[in-house]
């Protein structure tokens, strides 16, 4: 599952593991009922807890390409097996700006 | 091979937004630095090595008008010494501050993980005072955080993690150094500089430089001949690579990837030079460079480290006086002072016992017994082999064969 780190849903949790999700680094928005990303440091925790929460394995957060600025998920990139940071940082370069060979500006 | 700069000199970030990858570190930092109301005074960023955190602290420092007082792991961290460079530094506000162009100063202290030992005692608890005092905003740099030693360090630090650059961002700012220097190069040879690196960008762009030609395309079969990026690479080695460099930046890429011992290596290109020269006036110029590189090294001593980058300087010099000379050859001796102490051992543990058994009879230390009794208990048994001294000192028969022997020491 490839979730957004702007703003994404999860199911409803109970007390504890909101306070966990929290220390870990997600913060709640009230008003949308989404959480987002405020901390770093704990990624792989943070990943381990959502994908129990989500009952799902592959969670992932969707990358903004440095160059085009599109989101795109890391799944399609060539090197997925190799990449030893899948899901932090939240920026890289897309597919198509490698194949095209864009640099940065 | 390109003989101009170092690259990585070069294309050093001078923009936050130049430093490559790490976004969400860099704004965590920029936030912290902007913030006039830290939660915790200090910040510290953490990761591998080579992942940008010494150059973002440059790069935001220098764009938001900071002037870096920086101590790293080649100055001594003693108590004394911390308190004594960044004590006032952090305590008095400088006169700057108050000019429009300035923001005054940031303490940035790198590779706090290093500051351990007998020569660093007291630096982790006078780094904690000075944080908890500072009226600046204190930087610091750590490869490994799970060190038990700078658990005070992580309480009173706002923490920054640095992941390793990824493969593709390295192959895109590949391609731009390509560019900006006009040379051609194959995608899979970036890619495999980019492999080989590990998420180090700084040794990407240090192989890349030391792989390119100019009217040259780089191709894959290039790259091939990439060591990992272990630093083990042995002294045999090191010499053929110093030796047979094209140029002054491929010397010096070669020395600051290896991990040999200085003052070996010093010694065995000093002993080789005769036979990487036939011409007398390159030969004196290359040792006049080897001599001026031992100089620095003499000054580096134990604690100066900031010093090597002279030292790797000339000693590339010395390689690269004549590039177009080069002729390989087989033997590259050992340094012909190890290869005397190696046949002297038996000699010096002879005498080094010696000196024990007098030192021990006469209450005196074994420098003392080598110095001033060793001359006259030879002159002794000159006279008389069979003394009463010998048995005194409780001296075997070979070890009065080697006083009676010995000329000097």
């Amino acid at each position: 599952m490839v979730l957004n780190k702007k703003a994404f849903k999860l199911p409803r949790v109970e007390r504890d593991i909101f306070i966990r999700l929290v220390r870990l680094g997600l913060e709640y928005d009230r008003e949308q009922g989404c959480f987002s990303i405020k901390s770093y440091n704990n990624i792989e925790k943070l990943v381990d807890v959502i994908s129990n929460i989500l009952g799902d394995k592959r969670v992932s957060f969707l990358q903004s390409c440095l160059i085009c600025g599109s989101d795109f998920p890391c799944q399609g990139c060539r090197y997925f097996d190799l990449c030893d940071t899948r899901n932090l940082p939240f920026h890289c370069v897309c597919s198509q700006c490698l194949t095209e060979g864009k640099v940065f500006e | 091979m390109r003989t101009d700069a170092l690259w990585v000199e070069k294309y050093r970030p001078e923009k936050i937004s130049e430093v490559l990858g790490n976004e969400e570190a860099k704004a965590t930092f920029v936030e912290w630095l902007q913030n006039k109301r830290h939660v915790k005074k200090a910040v510290l960023l953490y990761g591998p090595p080579g992942v940008g955190k010494t150059a973002l602290v440059n790069a935001a420092a220098n764009e938001f008008g900071y002037k870096v007082i920086e101590m790293n792991a080649s100055d001594t961290r003693t108590e004394k010494a911390i308190n004594k460079v960044a004590g006032p530094a952090t305590f008095f506000v400088g006169l700057d501050r108050f000019s429009t162009a300035s923001k005054g100063s940031l303490l940035f202290l790198d590779e706090v993980d290093g500051v351990a030992g007998r020569e660093d005692r007291g630096g982790i608890g006078a780094i904690v005072k000075i944080v908890e005092e500072s009226r600046i905003p204190v930087t610091m740099a750590a490869n490994d955080t799970d060190l038990e030693k700078i658990r005070p360090l992580k309480k009173v630090s706002t923490l920054i993690r640095f992941q390793q650059v990824r493969l593709p961002l390295i192959i895109t700012m590949l391609r731009r150094i390509c560019a900006m220097e006009h040379i051609d190069a194959e995608y899979d040879a970036l890619e495999r500089i980019a492999e080989n690196s590990k998420g180090d960008v700084r040794s990407a762009i240090n192989d890349l430089q030391s792989l390119s030609e100019p009217n040259r395309v780089l191709t894959l079969q290039d790259t091939l001949a990439l060591s990992s990026r272990n630093k083990d690479i042995s002294m045999d080695e090191t010499l053929r690579g110093f030796f047979s460099a094209k140029s002054f930046a491929e010397a010096a890429t070669m020395l600051s990837r290896s991990n040999v011992d200085y003052d070996d290596f010093l010694l065995s290109v000093s002993d080789n030079l005769p036979r990487r020269y036939d011409n007398p006036e390159e030969l004196a110029k290359a040792y006049d460079f080897v001599s001026r590189a031992d100089v620095f090294r003499g000054r580096i001593g134990t604690e100066h480290w900031h010093l090597l980058r002279y030292f790797f300087n000339y000693m590339a010099r010395a390689a690269a006086v004549s590039p177009e000379s080069y002729r390989p050859f087989d033997f590259i001796s050992p340094p012909i002072r190890i290869i005397t102490l190696f046949w002297t051992k038996g000699k010096r543990t002879m005498l080094e016992n010696i000196c024990a058994k007098i030192g021990l009879q006469c209450h005196v230390s074994r420098v003392t017994a080598k110095n001033d009794f060793v001359l006259f208990i030879k002159a002794i048994l000159e006279k008389k082999k069979s003394n009463s001294i010998v048995t005194w000192f409780k001296l075997e028969n070979e070890e009065v064969e080697y006083l009676l022997k010995m000329n000097k020491f």
